[in-house]
């Protein structure tokens, strides 16, 4: 269980950079590119939590289900 | 470079630079740093680079390559596009051109020689079945990075797509009304 969580230490890493550089390409100043990457940062992070509580879910409904 | 805010027209980091663009899709960040954004230049080669690369580590540096030969046999085209994975890759630049070197066989120098080679498929397959998720990770690591650099690049030709002037200091401020008195008085 906990190999297999391994892979998703490298998901915090993803978000930084992707939020980092997406927001160095929209702004100059280096106080609106941290406001900016920690925005998306926050949107991503909500993102994924939603997607791995509805795949959770669904992979406990899923075996109850009677077919 | 840097433009100073007027009372005509829209304001502008700089002016369009395809040189610019061109460095930065060739090494992610050359372009601005070329341009003298030392700080943003680092920030885009640091990341981009080193998201690619531990993409390919992950992937045991068999993930970014383009097929020699299409399905029927025949080289050319129908090979290239094989791999769509590569389409996004292309994008960061020289650090994928030794796949495209392989698949046109140009010879490359003794340290890189079967760099992004295309793999054997029987032991791909083998460290596939082997792993964990990792590798599947790594490949989206390297096209994720390939895409940002399009980014990266249209920032170095036309410069942030959100331009705010920067606030004056307040000695500035004390300096441009000082100035502003004396053409008053005279």
């Amino acid at each position: 269980m906990l190999f297999a969580m391994a892979i998703y230490l490298h998901l915090p890493l993803m978000l930084l950079v992707i939020s980092l550089v997406y927001s160095a390409t929209r702004h100059e100043q280096w106080d609106e590119i941290l406001i900016e990457a920690f925005r998306w940062g926050i949107r991503m992070f909500g993102f994924m939590l939603i997607v791995a509580v509805v795949l959770f879910v669904a992979s406990l409904i899923i075996p109850a289900l009677p077919f | 470079m840097s433009s100073a805010p007027s009372a005509s027209g829209p304001l502008s980091p700089h002016e369009p630079s395809p040189l610019g663009a061109v460095l930065s899709y060739i090494i992610p960040g050359l372009g601005q740093i070329y341009q003298g954004r030392y700080g943003k230049g680092v920030l885009f080669m640091v990341s981009l680079l080193g998201m690619f690369f531990l993409g390919q580590a992950m992937g045991n540096w068999q993930n970014v390559y383009v097929h020699s030969v299409d399905e029927r046999g025949r080289g050319g085209f129908s090979a290239l596009v094989m791999r769509w994975h590569y389409g996004g890759q292309f994008w960061i630049g020289a650090a994928a051109w030794p796949a495209l070197a392989q698949h046109f066989k140009v010879p490359l120098p003794e340290v890189i020689r079967d760099h992004q080679k295309m793999p054997d498929e029987g032991k791909l397959n083998q460290f596939f079945s082997n792993s964990d998720k990792a590798p599947d990770l790594g490949w989206v690591y390297t096209v994720v990075a390939g895409m940002l650099n399009i980014l990266v690049m249209y920032d170095a030709y036309a410069g942030p797509v959100i331009f705010t002037v920067p606030k004056p200091t307040t000695k500035e401020s004390a300096k441009a009304s000082a100035e502003a008195k004396k053409e008053g008085v005279a």
